[in-house]
């Protein structure tokens, strides 16, 4: 039989600057791994939905992954519409997205910025990245950019700072903001995009970084990589979207490890400070505890009673730092080298958050509940 | 058969290099509704004999037979039930559960029994009635003076209906007339409910309330009939010059 749920309700009361010292001390913890949590998620996040199974990308086989290094001729666009024909054709429009893509210092009209990403795109690009939707104002004309939803995040500046009308600078050059767009969380969302032409002129280039093909159902990206392999002279490479960014996520494995190992980091600190609460609370119990062995109370009642009261408080603080970190946290944009993405706190990040909340009640007060229980009941009847 | 029996019961502790022998191959028969007060010097076993009768301390040898079970022969966890079902436990501090309220502290042994929510209100109120804190029941232990939160005690003790009550000094914390009160209810207790009792207390008076009085000493009892126990009597040494009965095997 289990000793009543007042009792350890009642017994957190009993030092309660304690008991608030000790939660603020657990929601902070619960509060760190959610916000490392919710990095880890969002990062995934953003490189998960950034591939489409059906768009294959085509750049330098000199670049290896990183597509800003890379440099193709401009006749690549034409060249693979001639000779393969996996390219969703519609209303006489090949969806086939040449591309010119730079990471580049961008300037705000507030005199803030930082390192932008910039891509030169085509009336095409839509069509073949499906994602991406204008949110506010018009496709880019001449002298113009539209910027992604988390542009501002990526250049460290303010979302005012890249309204419609706004305008920025990069490549010697003023751009007037036309646009913004979003891609359902996608890379692209960090990025700002131009005429491929205005660009070109720009950076003085007429090459381009990328081809981005769409292709139908009845192609395969295979085709494609096939055609690079043989076409040697071209020095071409050719992979699906969704490979490329599943590469990519192995390219950030080390820092999600870390990320996991600050996890784990935190976690031990929040069992500390556990231990450390319940090991005072037992300690002033001794003779309570023992009584209510001599009642005729099974230790095992009294120790799932002392770990409900660790259990409650940690509960207690999860709860607090999920509301925080739902209301506060959930979408705060982070800049990170590959752009921009936010931090999520979805149902994984909220299980993780919860449960590692929970396992601080949990460790935190079997040692000193173990401890209080090994005491000999008859001495311990008579401790101060 | 009695109630409480105990057959050559040792209890030794080791004190540094020291072994300590309170309890050497005793004998002792408690009957079914006797009220026996034990005393004797500091440090002769009388706790030490409490808790071995309540199985919260096991002997060295000997068996401890209450109610018809060997208490000695159970597991810990089953001596746990054991003594939800068949023992009430006074302590000289009383030991309530701070964060409980007089009621809630009383019905904590009747939630270890089948009972249902009505029969165990009932028996929590009859309890607080039969030490006369009906009106104390919402009143946390803070909120009592010494004397209620011992009647407190000793209604937990009683509420579960145990064959045996032990109580150790339980008036060893009172003032003279708090004290007296709760000599009173512990013999009404004994002699209107039938609750055999085994009393631990320094206090000769308190001793004399008790139909049986026996003293500890040097691991063996000295037995003396009610109220005949005098001051000189307790005292290493001392009660073996008064013309008593011994009793036990060593």
């Amino acid at each position: 039989m289990l000793l009543p749920w007042e009792y350890g309700v009642r017994n957190l009361a009993r030092r309660p600057m304690r008991t608030a010292l000790t939660l603020v001390a657990l929601a902070t913890v619960v509060m760190l791994v959610f916000v490392v949590v919710g990095f880890i998620r969002g990062l995934e996040q953003s490189l998960t939905v950034s591939g489409d199974e059906d768009v294959v990308l085509v750049y330098s086989v000199n670049s290896e992954e990183n597509i800003e290094n890379s440099s193709i001729a401009a006749r690549t666009p034409s060249l693979l519409t001639a000779s393969l024909d996996g390219a969703v054709k519609r209303f006489g429009i090949t969806n086939v997205s040449p591309e010119l893509y730079l990471g580049t210092r961008v300037k705000t009209d507030e005199g803030d910025g930082g390192l932008g990403l910039v891509r030169g795109v085509t009336l095409s690009t839509p069509l073949v990245r499906r994602r991406v939707k204008l949110t506010e104002g018009d496709w880019p004309g001449d002298g113009e950019v539209i910027v992604g939803r988390l542009a501002a995040a990526k250049l460290g500046s303010s979302d005012d700072a890249m309204a419609i009308g706004q305008s920025v600078e990069f490549e010697g050059r003023r751009w007037q903001i036309s646009g913004r767009f979003a891609a359902g969380g996608a890379a692209y969302e960090s990025e700002i995009w131009c005429k491929l032409g205005d660009f070109q002129t720009a950076t003085k280039r007429q090459d381009l970084s990328l081809v981005a093909m769409l292709l139908s159902p009845q192609s395969s990206a295979a085709e494609v990589e096939l055609f690079c392999k043989e076409r040697t002279d071209l020095e071409l490479r050719a992979i699906r979207e969704t490979d490329y960014y599943a590469s990519l996520q192995q390219h950030y494995k080390p820092v999600r490890l870390l990320a996991w190992f600050v996890v784990v980091l935190v976690s031990g600190a929040g069992i500390f400070a556990g231990l450390n609460m319940m090991y005072g609370a037992v300690a002033g119990r001794i003779r309570e505890i023992a009584t209510l062995q001599a009642v005729g109370y099974r230790r095992r009642a009294i120790l799932i009673s002392l770990v409900q009261e660790g259990v409650l408080l940690a509960a207690a603080g999860s709860l607090l730092s999920g509301v925080i970190a739902l209301t506060m946290l959930n979408g705060m944009a982070v800049r990170f080298t590959m752009g921009a993405f936010t931090i999520r706190i979805d149902s994984v990040a909220i299980l993780i958050g919860c449960g590692v909340g929970l396992l601080l009640g949990v460790l935190g007060a079997l040692p000193p509940a173990l401890k209080a229980l090994r005491a000999e009941v008859a001495t311990s009847l008579k401790a101060v | 058969m009695a109630l409480v029996e105990l057959r050559g019961v040792s209890k030794s502790f080791r004190k540094g290099d020291e072994t300590i022998t309170p309890l050497d191959n005793i004998d002792l028969d408690i009957e079914a509704g006797e009220f026996v007060s034990l005393m004797g010097p500091s440090g002769t076993g009388k706790s030490t004999l409490l808790n071995l009768v309540s199985g919260i301390d096991r002997p060295d040898s000997g068996t401890i037979t209450v109610a018809g079970t060997e208490v000695t022969g159970l597991s810990r966890s089953k001596l746990a039930d054991w003594r939800a079902a068949n023992l009430g436990y006074i302590f000289q501090t009383h030991n309530l559960i701070p964060v409980l309220t007089a009621y809630e502290n009383v019905e904590l042994p009747t939630l270890l029994l089948k009972l249902s929510s009505t029969q165990r209100r009932q028996r929590v109120e009859l309890a607080l009635e039969a030490v006369g804190l009906s009106d104390r029941a919402d009143h946390y232990p803070r909120q009592l003076s010494g004397g209620q939160e011992q009647r407190v005690g000793i209604a937990r003790a009683i509420v579960a209906h145990p064959k045996v009550v032990v109580a150790d000094e339980p008036t060893g914390s009172l003032d003279t007339e708090t004290s007296e009160q709760v000599q009173g209810l512990l013999q009404r207790l004994n002699k209107e409910l039938d609750i055999t009792m085994l009393m631990v207390t320094h206090d000769s008076d308190v001793a004399r309330i008790a139909s049986r009085q026996m003293v500890l000493d040097r691991g063996k009892f000295l037995e003396r009939e009610s109220g005949s126990i005098g001051e000189g009597e307790i005292g290493r040494g001392g009660i073996m010059q008064v013309g008593v009965k011994e009793s036990g095997a060593a």
